[in-house]
């Protein structure tokens, strides 16, 4: 912060010298403004207190988008008058463009005063439109130039509207004016009093812009004595029997009329190509106040005017009259739905495709029937576009379609019928019997769900085997013994040779009492599954043993077998 | 030579964005222009179309990209009903002058000629009616205050300056090369890809 004050004031130190010295430090020039005027281009600012000496100024341009460098400002350089006119730049008047100035005076300059960046478009004024006055008798015909020279090219795309003021320069107290807004380059103004003198002022102006307007000078002329012929007045295009006729009235008799026609978009050009009216076929010498041209002629956008003549005077030209077959009010074609309300009714809904909300409004033919053969069908007459309809049968489906006509507009004017929507009744009953049966559903479901869960809690324990089992079987601790397949586990058995070796000789003699005993033991342990066969005296003795170690094998063998 | 115009989508940028950012309410007046409107842009894309069917080859060799800049996409103030209408207005008339230029060069081309522009004077005419139902009935007295007003913060839409941008060099172009007949034949395709985006703006004002 000290440092950027030291710098200015480092900075100041140098001019303040010189101005000891005696010489002032030449400042840019003050109240700088760019006027732009159709495309004159004009750069003011106020003379400083005047020192004697030759200051001058010069200027330079840039336009950030094309020529980005600081340039000499043509028609700017070294001006010693306040105004300098760089109206030579080949202007792009929809770039922006940055202005500097400085003035001069000798080998010094003073600083560059750089300007804000604008738009030539938007900062320019419109200038006077040029106007050429041609009077009739009631009328008088305004040819506008459009302003600007011809090469223009700040308007050149433009099609500016004109304002008219025309008053009457008639002294004393009856003074009337008039304003008339004009969206064409020609216009005609009638209902004026003969032989009068009437003044005009015309001004230009963009639709959408807000561009500063300059008035014409004012211009005068004094309308004709009265035409032996009036013109044709009130000129109409009425449809007779799907036939367009031309009719207008007339006051006059004993006079032939002839009707003229222009292509509307021509209004719109400026220039003479505003003057191609051409005639119409059938209506070049009409004797009476209507004629039926060909049909084709009446497309979209035509104009129409009719003057009388006799022998060979004729009336001036009526006022034109415009024709556009393209519009007619247009009703967007309709949508019918139809919605269930209850038992005994139907909501009838109409709507656009377009959903548009339509000014005029519109009634509806509605045509309901029920959706069955030899069904009448009713038709309802409705304002509302959306209405129920009652009295109906239950269960029954019922169609409906629907026409749109113009509330006030010719009763003739109706839209294409609309689709048909159809929709059936609600059922007499209990409205909620689906909702009952689907809790009742729900019900079920829980409750199934409730049972199998109790099921598989009851028949399916998910519970560990005590852990003495678990010594037998370790492989799988958590196996389901009830349900378990597997093979039966099997202990090997111990069997004493010395044992049998002895028993063998004492089997003879113990021959009766092995049976007895053998019965015995078989009686004792009939659960020997394996050595039940194997009761012969050779191996009392070791059967015996065996018979113990095969009860406790077999005892294993039968605990096995029991639990396997 | 840039043998790839893809100018005309750029063209319609601008109003297409200016669609997306719709934020005004549906007017009043001008009930039936979107129907009209509608009707009428689509007989003007459907002319210049049938003008455009017989594009000579030999035309290719001059096509040029008559770009519009791209800050316009990054346009995003949101935009009111009036100013679509506004700009689609101001399209409308820059197309006419365009066409007003034109030298006829066969009966049947004239004849298409005189369709379009009538069909662009219509399009015209239900805009300028739309736009000043909307401006309401402003005395002339209101209308002055206005320009008063106004003068000192002049703001017209940026995008209605690119439209300008983008027509002047429609303009110059054929300018330079002399009205020639592949000028015409490229504007003419030129200006009916720009209608026919600016038809897609109209869908949106009717879904408005």
């Amino acid at each position: 912060m000290f440092a950027l004050l030291g710098v200015v004031l480092v900075a100041g130190a140098p001019c303040v010298l010189p101005a000891a010295a005696g010489g002032t430090k030449l400042k840019p020039p003050q109240n700088v403004e760019v006027d732009i005027i159709d495309d004159t281009f004009t750069l003011r600012w106020a003379r400083s207190r005047e020192p004697a000496g030759n200051v001058t100024v010069s200027a330079d341009y840039r336009m950030p988008r094309i020529v980005d460098n600081w340039t000499k400002l043509p028609g700017c350089q070294h001006v010693t008058s306040a105004t300098c006119d760089f109206s030579s730049l080949k202007m792009h008047v929809y770039e922006e463009i940055k202005l500097r100035i400085r003035a001069e005076e000798g080998n010094s300059t003073s600083p560059w005063r750089e300007l804000d960046t604008f738009i030539p478009f938007q900062q320019a004024r419109i200038g006077p439109p040029k106007v050429h006055l041609e009077a009739e008798d009631k009328a008088i015909a305004i040819n506008i130039s459009p302003p600007g020279a011809k090469d223009s090219v700040m308007w050149q795309q433009e099609n500016p509207q004109y304002s008219v003021i025309i008053w009457r320069n008639a002294s004393g107290a009856q003074t009337w004016n008039e304003t008339h807004h004009s969206r064409f380059p020609r216009i005609k103004i009638h209902k004026l009093v003969p032989e009068t003198t009437y003044c005009v002022r015309v001004k230009a102006r963009l639709l959408l812009h807000w561009n500063p307007a300059e008035f014409s000078p004012v211009h005068c002329v004094s309308t004709t004595v009265e035409n032996e012929l009036p013109a044709p007045e009130n000129i109409q295009v009425i449809l007779e029997n799907d036939t367009y006729v031309l009719k207008w009235d007339y006051t006059h008799d004993n006079v032939t009329f002839e009707a003229q026609w222009l292509k509307s978009y021509l209004k719109r050009m400026p220039g003479s190509q505003s003057e191609k009216w051409a005639q119409v076929q059938g209506c070049e010498r009409a004797p009476v106040a209507r004629c039926a041209p060909p049909q084709d002629l009446f497309r979209k956008g035509i104009y129409f005017r009719v003057r009388a003549s006799r022998g060979s005077s004729s009336s001036p030209w009526s006022q034109e009259e415009k024709f556009d077959a393209g519009r007619q009010v247009v009703i967007p074609p309709l949508i019918v739905a139809l919605k269930p309300l209850s038992s005994r009714s139907l909501q009838v809904s109409i709507g656009f495709q377009d959903q548009t909300e339509l000014q005029h409004s519109l009634t509806y033919e509605v045509r309901f029937w029920e959706n069955a053969s030899n069904a009448e069908r009713k038709t309802f007459v409705e304002q509302r576009a959306d209405f129920p309809v009652l009295s109906l049968k239950p269960r029954t489906v019922y169609c409906a379609d629907a026409q749109a006509l113009l509330e006030d507009g010719p009763r003739s004017q109706r839209s294409r019928p609309s689709n048909t929507a159809c929709a059936a009744t609600e059922a007499g009953g209990a409205p909620g019997a689906l909702l009952v049966a689907g809790v009742a559903v729900m019900l079920v479901l829980c409750a199934a769900l409730a049972l199998g869960k109790l099921v598989h809690y009851v028949f399916f324990p998910a519970g560990k085997p005590p852990a003495t089992i678990e010594e037998y079987f370790p492989e799988e601790p958590t196996k389901n013994l009830l349900l378990s397949t597997s093979v039966e586990q099997t202990e090997e058995c111990f069997i004493v040779e010395n044992v049998d070796a002895v028993s063998a000789k004492e089997v003879n003699h113990l021959d009766e009492d092995h049976r007895t005993y053998t019965s015995q033991a078989s009686q004792d342990s009939g659960h020997y599954s394996i050595e039940d066969e194997s009761g012969e005296s050779g191996e009392s003795g070791g059967s015996q043993a065996g018979e113990e170690l095969g009860q406790r094998g077999a005892g294993a063998h039968s605990a096995g077998g029991r639990f396997a | 030579m840039n043998t790839q115009p893809d100018v005309i989508r750029k063209c319609v940028w601008p109003a297409c964005l200016m669609g997306l950012f719709i934020t005004g309410t549906l007017s009043l007046g001008c009930d039936l222009l979107h129907i009209h409107l509608r009707r009428v842009t689509w007989q003007n894309v459907k002319l210049l179309t049938n003008m455009s069917k017989s594009f000579p080859l030999e035309c290719l060799r001059e096509n040029k990209a008559f770009q519009l800049p791209r800050e316009v996409l990054a346009y995003s103030q949101p935009l009111l009903h009036r100013d679509i209408k506004g700009a689609f207005y101001e399209m409308s008339m820059l197309a006419f002058n365009i066409f007003a230029q034109s030298t006829f060069q066969s009966t049947r081309e004239e004849k298409h000629l005189e369709q379009i522009q009538t069909g662009l004077d219509q399009q015209l005419q239900y805009l300028e009616q739309c736009l000043k139902e909307e401006k309401g009935k402003k005395d002339k007295e209101e209308m002055e205050e206005d320009e008063k007003r106004h003068s000192g913060a002049r703001t017209p839409q940026p995008s209605n300056l690119d439209l300008r941008r983008y027509f002047h060099r429609i303009s110059s172009f054929l300018k330079d090369k002399q009205y020639s007949h592949c000028a015409w034949k490229i504007v003419q395709v030129e200006i009916r890809r720009c209608f026919y985006y600016f038809q897609t703006l109209i869908e949106l004002l009717r879904r408005k």
